[in-house]
């Protein structure tokens, strides 16, 4: 994973050189200024701006120490099957590859780049200046705004005309509108108090405000340079943002994209050690009016009140899990499962109490990928996915009202985001282990608690999710596979394709309805 | 007796025939998924790459192209590798399965 210690001896040596540098060398340094920008240009929306690592390993003179500046070369030119590495070559020239390859060979972690609210706030665009010129209904037919599926494409090279978000009915499986990110799109989230807001956050962290009736984004805004987390509270009214890269998080007006706050992300690890931390997953709850955001290095989960009065006061709740990343709720939003990577367990938080109910045992390194919850036999289940290549290859299953650990189900390889809806007999897990596997979904059936069948999906099959009313099963066959593929829920039946370019992450909009994806909408109720 | 050993040669024969000259599209298929895709896309390239989109190019073209490509009387530093990989029935099969593919 990615290392985020501040390797602060070497950005202060890097800065006494700079100081002592000899003419000679400094115009040397021009190439290396232009190698940066190359790879900011081209590589840092993957593989970290502070060349730590984010979706893509970490480039560095300690990671790359030793290896071929041949082989590196050829892995830049032809990319990498089996992974989103594109291919370069034709893109970069190349002189421009060898550059590249001798720059990170001798660049260290860099030290955090900085992004203050300052910049933010002069990042902030705004495509549509009065809103009011906007249509007040869905410019196409759709019987209801729950059966928009959104699907992050994210482009076969991360950016440039391929990444956008685009929009399919989930009742017709036609593509209703697709909005440019420029960046590849990551997570996009919807606005629970009114059905025509979307989010859409890309891998270089600009959040775009997008307008599904017309299916044009109206503002964008630069929340840092990496990082997935987002949140929309309950009342539509703010938006919570994380990063990896620099280590913050801000709170924006929902409605014009201005950042109210930040938060610099820091505190005591449970071994006791001072951190600075990337952000992990940030949530609204319908059960209040707060956010809980993940510190992933310093194992804690800050609560954050939405009083804008009271400058958004913060509850830290400490020694949740060592490295924690994403979660999901449960109980009308009360109770919080956040999964935490190094010590393989999903932590329960009560977010009214606001501390540590309990830590669940998970399989190798859990990766909850937004979870399920579904309601059998009057137990509710939770289902989290594991995605570490161990040996024991599982999907956890704890008994949510209890909190025990019900079931480890064997799967065929490591698991990313589980599906479920109330309506459909299967919970759906996406096998990513990096061989043919990886084509691959696996149907765990609700009752039995086993796998009942596994579909060849094609390309890199991941992300699956249900249609608002449950009938269709979507998987993203990415990478080299180029389109979403639909199946009927019962009879796991191919019964649609739409073509986009690497898509990855598939949100429904019925999620703001069920919260988390397998609940019924009755489960909100005692919540609102 | 003779009759039986004749037909079971020529319809052996047949099958052979046949396996030699209908390309399988499905064949191509996994042959584009794992080596052309990359760069060509499984259908069709990224709006962002500078590869030529092979999708309803003409059979006899594609296949001569390859062919070229494979015995390096076309030079290109990525193609000559890739086509260096490929068998005389691998070019069929996935020349068969991009040639049908609606651009």
């Amino acid at each position: 994973m990615k290392n985020t210690k501040k390797l602060l001896s070497q950005s202060v040596i890097a800065g006494l050189t700079a100081l002592v540098l000899p003419l000679a060398v400094q115009a040397k340094s021009d190439n290396a200024q232009n190698m940066h920008q190359l790879y900011e240009d081209n590589c840092a929306s993957c593989h970290g701006s502070d060349h730590g690592g984010y979706l893509a390993p970490a480039l560095n003179a300690d990671t790359l120490k030793g290896r071929s500046p041949t082989a590196l070369r050829t892995v830049i030119m032809t990319g990498s099957f089996d992974t989103l590495m594109p291919p370069f070559y034709g893109r970069l020239t190349d002189d421009q590859i060898r550059g590249l390859v001798s720059h990170l060979q001798k660049t260290p972690t860099l030290d955090n780049p900085a992004w203050t609210i300052d910049d933010m706030k002069s990042s902030l665009k705004v495509y549509v200046k009065d809103e009011s010129t906007l249509p007040d209904k869905p410019t196409y037919e759709i019987s209801s705004m729950d059966d928009v599926i959104g699907v992050a494409a994210r482009g076969k090279y991360g950016r440039g005309d391929g990444s956008k978000a685009v929009f399919i009915d989930s009742t017709t499986h036609k593509q209703i509108g697709e909005v440019p990110t420029g960046t590849a799109a990551h997570i996009i989230d919807y606005n629970p108090a009114n059905p025509r807001w979307a989010y859409v956050k890309t891998d270089t962290a600009e959040i775009f405000k997008v307008d599904l009736y017309s299916m044009k984004a109206v503002r964008s805004i630069k929340t840092g340079f990496n990082g997935p987390g987002m949140g929309v509270s309950r009342d539509g009214k703010y938006i919570m943002a994380g990063s990896f890269v620099p280590h913050n998080a801000v709170i924006l007006d929902a409605d014009t994209l201005e950042p109210l706050k930040t938060f610099e992300l820091e505190g005591v690890d449970p071994d006791g050690k001072m951190v600075t931390s990337d952000s992990g997953m940030v949530i609204g709850t319908p059960y209040d009016d707060i956010f809980a955001i993940a510190l992933e290095n310093a194992g804690q989960v800050w609560v954050v009140d939405l009083k804008k009065d009271q400058d958004f006061p913060v509850t830290k709740i400490t020694d949740v899990g060592r490295h924690l990343h994403d979660a999901f709720l449960t109980h009308n939003g009360r109770k919080l499962m956040i999964a935490s990577y190094d010590d393989s367990i999903v932590a329960a938080i009560d977010l009214k109490d606001r501390k540590v109910i309990k830590k669940l045992e998970a399989g190798c390194v859990p990766h909850v990928g937004g979870g399920s919850a579904v309601k059998v036999d009057g137990r509710t289940l939770g289902f989290g996915t594991n995605f570490g290549d161990c040996d024991k290859t599982v999907v956890s299953v704890w008994d949510l009202d209890t909190m025990e650990v019900v079931k480890q189900i064997p799967v065929s390889g490591g698991t990313e985001s589980p599906a479920a809806h109330a309506n459909a007999p299967y919970v759906a897990v996406d096998i990513i282990s990096k061989d043919r596997r990886a084509r691959t979904v696996q149907l765990i059936d609700k009752k039995t608690l086993e796998v009942a069948k596994t579909l060849d999906v094609g390309g890199h099959a991941y992300f699956p999710e249900y249609s608002a009313d449950g009938k269709f099963l979507y998987v993203s066959a990415g990478y080299s596979g180029d389109e979403v593929v639909v199946y009927d829920s019962n009879s796991l039946k191919k019964v649609a394709s739409v073509s986009m370019e690497s898509p990855a992450g598939i949100f429904s909009h019925g999620r703001v309805k069920y919260m988390t994806r397998g609940l019924s909408p009755d489960e909100m109720e005692g919540a609102k | 007796m003779r009759i039986f050993a004749l037909s079971t040669v020529l319809i052996a024969g047949l099958a052979v025939a046949q396996s030699a000259n209908a390309a399988s599209i499905y064949a191509g298929h996994a042959i584009a998924a794992a080596v052309c895709s990359q760069c060509h896309g499984i259908t069709t390239p990224s709006a962002g790459a500078p590869f030529p989109p092979l999708a309803g190019r003409d059979a006899e073209y594609l296949k001569s192209a390859l062919k070229q490509y494979r015995d390096k009387t076309r030079v290109s530093d990525i193609m000559n590798n890739i086509a260096g990989s490929l068998s005389d029935n691998d070019i069929d099969n996935v020349v068969a399965y991009y040639a049908r593919l609606k651009p």
